[in-house]
């Protein structure tokens, strides 16, 4: 873990932890500092956590990548909610162990605490999303 | 301000250029577009340059990258970067310092050595921030529109396809093209998978290229030339998916908001533009570009395409080039080349892909992407035939 960017994103990674802009609700995920990316304002912000579940609001399914990732790949843009309620945030969600064909658009998704990628060796940690296991087909 | 004129436009042949170097590249459609220039032109008129490029394989990464090949010292060169939008936003840079007084005669050069480095921007793309990047390929960023762009406005996969057909037809006809074979809609859809819902024929190919320009101001236009083309208006905006707007899940505002501003300098409407160059990196890029420069309503881009309106023979003829998808997209090349297909087309001189409605005012257009493939930029420049 001590790779910069890692590291400071690693309560964002690792806890779903965001902020939420009290000006007009946008949620900073993974958080920026000052300045919010939806009213412009500079203001205040509340710190927020993500809930391990989203909404599918578009997808695709990778089928070329390199040898390090598995495919076919889906991978979706996503409106994950706060635990605290208000706007969810958007994201871009990694999926795993989910049929191509069993995603769609407004499906809900659970997220999966994984092993996502090495660097030099170090393994980093988030989250992937999948089909909740009472929906599999 | 000053008015500016296009007076010389140069490119070499897309394609895969192994045999060339980029100096190579640079130095060729520089001199095309010297040669261009109808009155004649001197190295040493040119007052300052511009020059875009991405440096994908690593040998330009400064303004040396253009004054080495062309032989241009001891003047202003100034390199842009903008994503996709390089070689338009190159060209818009130098408009400005034309109009506000700064050179009179200006160099715009775009090139890229697209097939030279074997890992391309995926290495970026899956090492970069672990929300953002992993795993997001560019078949990827644009296809989340094509799949959310048929949820939602019922778009077909065939009228998707139906810009693939188009601007390979297209290109089939144009000599410079990359790729000039022609396909059908069978073609597409049956082709290797990409990432869903895109296959192997919704995307550009990689492509070597290089392309310049020759701009003068209104105080020295008659030395060049009696046949100008203007420019008459620009835009250029970013915009980013993450700001949670549903508009930029099947479209990207940013070109809304580009064009936007480029229609008001030129005081113009979108049902001015008789004949447009826009970014087809994919199909479902092209199609939802349509509605973003207002060219059709909001989810009535699969119409329109099926309409036949943007092609070569119909009422908006759009990339009657062939589009990246066809010729390529050699990135810091990919928007003065754009410029250089108007200025042809407002001059009569496109040959096989000249479009037929006597084109007054011509757009290109491009759209590029950030580092971790949430941001977009959009560029947009506008031509016209008769002085604005
Ligand atoms: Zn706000």
């Amino acid at each position: 873990m001590y790779e910069p960017p890692f590291t400071r994103d690693r309560d964002a990674n690792e806890r779903l932890a965001a902020r939420e802009c009290d000006a007009c609700g946008w949620v900073s995920f993974p958080e920026h500092r000052e300045i919010c990316k939806r009213c412009g304002s500079v203001g205040e912000w509340t710190d927020t956590e993500l809930e391990e579940r989203g909404t599918v609001q578009s997808y695709v399914v990778q089928q070329r990548l390199p040898d390090e990732f598995e495919t076919p790949l889906p991978l979706a843009i996503m409106d994950v909610p706060q635990t605290s309620g208000g706007d969810p945030a958007r994201v871009y969600g990694l999926f795993t162990e989910t049929d191509p064909e069993h995603i769609d658009i407004g499906m809900e998704a659970e997220a999966d605490f994984r092993r996502i990628f090495d660097v030099d060796g170090l393994p980093i940690h988030s989250f992937k999303f999948k089909r909740p296991r009472g929906d599999r087909l | 301000m000053r008015d500016v004129a296009v007076v010389g436009a140069g490119m070499i042949d897309f394609g895969e250029l192994f045999e060339q170097s980029f100096d190579d590249m640079a130095e060729r459609a520089y001199l095309n577009a010297l040669d261009d220039v109808d009155k004649g032109i001197d190295s040493e008129d040119i007052d300052a340059a511009w020059f875009g490029t991405l440096d994908i394989a690593e040998n330009a990464s400064s303004g040396l990258g253009l004054s080495h090949p062309t032989g241009l010292f001891e003047m202003p060169v100034t390199r842009v970067e903008n994503a996709c939008a390089t070689g338009s936003t190159a060209f818009r840079s130098a408009v400005e310092a034309v109009r506000a007084g700064s050179a009179d005669v200006a160099l715009v050069l775009g090139a890229e050595k697209m097939r030279d480095s074997a890992g391309g921007l995926i290495e970026g793309a899956s090492l970069e921030q672990v929300w953002r990047g992993r795993g997001v390929t560019m078949p990827a960023f644009f296809g989340l529109r094509a799949t959310r762009h048929m949820e939602e406005y019922g778009t077909t996969r065939e009228q998707v396809a139906e810009v693939s057909v188009k601007n390979h037809e297209n290109g089939s006809k144009y000599p410079h093209a990359h790729y000039r074979f022609t396909c059908s809609v069978e073609d597409v859809v049956d082709s290797p998978q990409v990432t869903y819902p895109l296959n192997l024929y919704d995307c550009c190919p990689v492509t070597d290229g290089a392309a310049a320009t020759v701009i003068v101001s209104e105080d020295v236009v008659e030395e060049y030339t009696d046949d100008p083309v203007w420019v008459a208006g620009s835009g250029l905006a970013t915009d980013t998916v993450q700001r949670g707007a549903d508009e930029s899940l099947a479209g990207f505002p940013a070109t809304q908001q580009a064009a936007e501003q480029a229609y008001e300098e030129a005081d113009i409407t979108a049902d001015d533009i008789d004949v447009a160059e826009v970014h087809d990196c994919f199909t479902i890029t092209e199609l939802v570009t349509y509605e973003d420069l207002g060219f059709c309503e909001k989810g009535e881009g699969g119409a329109f395409v099926e309409s036949g309106k943007p092609h070569l023979d119909g009422e908006k003829p759009v990339n009657p080039s062939g589009g990246l998808l066809a010729k390529g997209h050699p990135i810091g090349a990919t928007g003065v080349a754009q410029v250089n297909e108007i200025y042809e087309q407002l001059r009569g001189e496109a040959g096989a892909v000249q479009v037929e409605n006597d084109p007054e005012y011509g757009l290109q257009h491009n759209i590029g992407i950030g580092r971790d493939a949430t941001g977009s930029v959009s560029c947009i420049n506008v031509l016209s035939k008769d002085r604005p």
